[in-house]
């Protein structure tokens, strides 16, 4: 099995599961804190849209896709904020805009529409240098802000107004929290698929959050969990011949199922 | 120079002032906070006492001094308190204004407060509201509205559910703009570019039902106050052990915040607001979700700070019992304005 290891799809593929796995769970902690998951919907319909304009204009799927759902996220926090809607709303009718112009995009240019809609299974094992390269810098660049904003963060996610009446500039961070959380889930959705992201952000932090006492906790243990589901997970898929973004699926879930069996009987 | 204030424990001089007024006794009592000293270890020795210094020793616990200049009315005030006490010479009393301010009728800690509050140590500031209209929606909820509090005051606010309590705190709090009027805390306009750097002179307190369950302990909710100062760990540790001490919560540190009684994460909340050296606190239904020995908790707490750090305080609820045993100020809002 390790010898697959010398070739460099591989051997790529291992190393950006292993930076996303450790650092991504980060942003799921976002996502479940700041009730983002429609966020999460539309970024996949956004995906759609992304990979069907660069099918049709020839651009890189992964850079336009990033793009699309950087615009989308910055034009729906901005009307949210400017029209006090909720972003679970906007974030509604932008997923119905997206999808629309996706077809239309597939429609006008004869792009297969299999073709777009395969960028959803994820392809961990096509991935150029330069988009490794991309990962692995959005991976440390997530790592410092969680750093450096810690104890912003932690009053956000505690209470907003207290945030507010504590100092914090909690508008900006929101934004920052919401464009981090954007280019991470387009970055997932690469690696290991928009159907199977759940997996790599959102289940670290849920079982993080099941048995962890602090903030702190929380954000240890998902990215400790998101590395292990990672690393097994891959493992997992070569040695059973799977694909590797069912393999970390596989190995959260089942770990997910334990703690929250566990958690139940303790708490009951 | 001969001290003014000469403080020993046994043989050794632990302490001394060369500060004029009462200012040496509140130089001591911050001494005495920093040690573990016993005050009853202690010798005091003051040039001059009135009634003033007497019930500040008293405060502090002292029980033996000598002074040089004695004022007749101090010697009730330390026999009153077993105070050992000698003197070079006594006087009917001393030329002091303060003197002459401290009457009968006031308490150890009545006086104390109005001290600290006279030596510019309390921690509060004064707020003033100018003709306040606030506007939610097309309802006008507060009407030219205006309110002055001085430094280390405290006031209730009750009033019916939707008379606008909520909406004022809000307001003061920067949530809310206002249609017209202006609200200063200390020499600060609220929403301008100089509050929006002191926003957190203001510490609010509100009902404790924090919808989420996202995990956080006790201290990190604590340790919120301190989120926009540039510290290191250690001392925001440090600052943190402090305040929830000084709140009575620090055993709960490492408890889930949510695992608390409401009683608990008010004290954890107060240690938020110590923790961000509020001058002026908010409190907003404090007691919603408290039994009742959370009210009292609440109540001692308070009670606690108004007579130390002393801060602006300012409190809505209609609560009418437990606001009767608070005993602050109270005013009622009732249809837009304050009564």
């Amino acid at each position: 099995m390790l010898e697959m290891l010398s070739l460099a799809p591989i051997l790529k593929g291992l190393l950006v599961l292993t930076f996303a796995g450790f650092t991504f769970p980060v942003t799921g902690v976002y996502l479940l804190r700041m009730n983002l998951l429609p966020l999460r919907f539309m970024l996949m319909h956004g995906a759609i849209l992304g990979g069907a304009i660069a099918l049709a204009m020839q651009y890189n799927p992964f850079w336009t896709t990033m793009l699309v759902n950087l615009l989308m996220v910055l034009l729906m926090t901005k009307t949210s904020r400017s029209m006090q809607v909720d972003t679970g709303q906007i974030s509604m009718f932008m997923m119905v805009i997206s999808i629309s112009l996706a077809f239309i995009f597939i429609y006008k240019f004869n792009v297969p529409a299999q073709d777009t809609l395969s960028l959803l299974w994820g392809s961990l094992f096509a991935l150029s240098w330069h988009e490794v390269i991309g990962v692995l810098a959005f991976s440390g660049l997530l790592l410092a802000f969680q750093f450096r904003y810690r104890r912003k963060l932690r009053a956000v996610f505690f209470d907003r107004e207290i945030a507010f009446s504590s100092g914090v500039n909690e508008g900006r961070l929101y934004y920052a929290i919401i464009l981090l959380t954007a280019i991470t889930v387009a970055a997932a959705m690469k690696l290991i698929g928009a159907l199977l992201l759940d997996a790599l952000l959102l289940l670290p932090a849920l079982i993080a959050s099941l048995h962890a006492k602090s903030l702190r906790g929380v954000i240890i243990w998902s990215c400790l969990w998101g590395g292990i589901f990672s690393l097994s997970g891959f493992f997992l898929s070569l040695a059973i011949d799977i694909p590797a973004s069912s393999g970390v699926a596989l190995m959260a879930s089942v770990v997910f199922l334990i703690i929250y069996v566990n958690h139940k009987r303790f708490k009951s | 120079m001969e001290h003014s204030l000469i403080v020993r424990r046994g043989e050794e001089i632990v302490f001394t002032s060369n500060e004029h007024w009462l200012h040496p006794l509140f130089e001591l009592e911050d001494y005495l906070k920093g040690k573990n000293i016993p005050p009853s270890e202690l010798f005091v020795r003051d040039k001059i006492a009135g009634k003033a210094a007497a019930c500040l020793m008293v405060r502090l616990g002292v029980t033996r001094c000598r002074v040089e200049l004695l004022s007749e009315r101090a010697i009730p005030v330390f026999r009153a308190h077993g105070v050992e006490f000698s003197y070079g010479e006594l006087v009917e009393h001393i030329q002091c204004r303060t003197e002459d301010l401290i009457t009968d009728a006031m308490s150890i800690d009545d006086a104390y407060l109005f001290l600290r509050k006279r030596a510019g140590r309390v921690q509060g500031l004064p707020v003033k509201i100018e003709n306040l209209t606030v506007d939610i929606g097309r309802k006008s909820i507060l009407e030219d509205l205006s309110l002055e509090l001085g430094r280390g005051e405290q006031l209730v606010i009750h009033g019916a559910n939707g008379t606008g309590k909520t909406t004022l705190l809000r307001t003061l709090l920067g949530f809310i703009q206002p249609v017209q009027g202006t609200i200063r805390i200390g020499d600060i306009n609220v929403g301008s570019n100089e509050w929006r750097q002191n926003r957190s002179l203001v510490g609010y307190v509100h009902q404790e039902n924090v919808k989420n369950t996202f995990p956080i302990s006790a201290e990190e909710v604590a340790a919120i106050g301190l989120s926009e100062r540039k510290l290191s760990s250690k001392e925001i540790a440090y600052r943190v052990e402090v305040a929830m001490r000084r709140t009575g919560c620090f055993h709960l540190a490492r408890q889930s915040y949510h695992s608390l009684s409401g009683g608990e994460k008010q004290r954890i909340s107060l240690a938020r607001c110590l923790c961000q050296n509020a001058r002026v606190l908010l409190f907003d239904e404090p007691t919603s979700f408290l039994d009742s020995s959370g009210k009292e908790d609440l109540l001692e707490l308070l009670n606690e700070l108004s007579s130390t750090e002393a801060p602006t305080m300012i409190l809505v609820s209609h609560e009418t019992a437990w606001l009767d045993q608070l005993n602050w100020p109270r005013k009622e809002l009732k249809g837009g304005r304050l009564c």
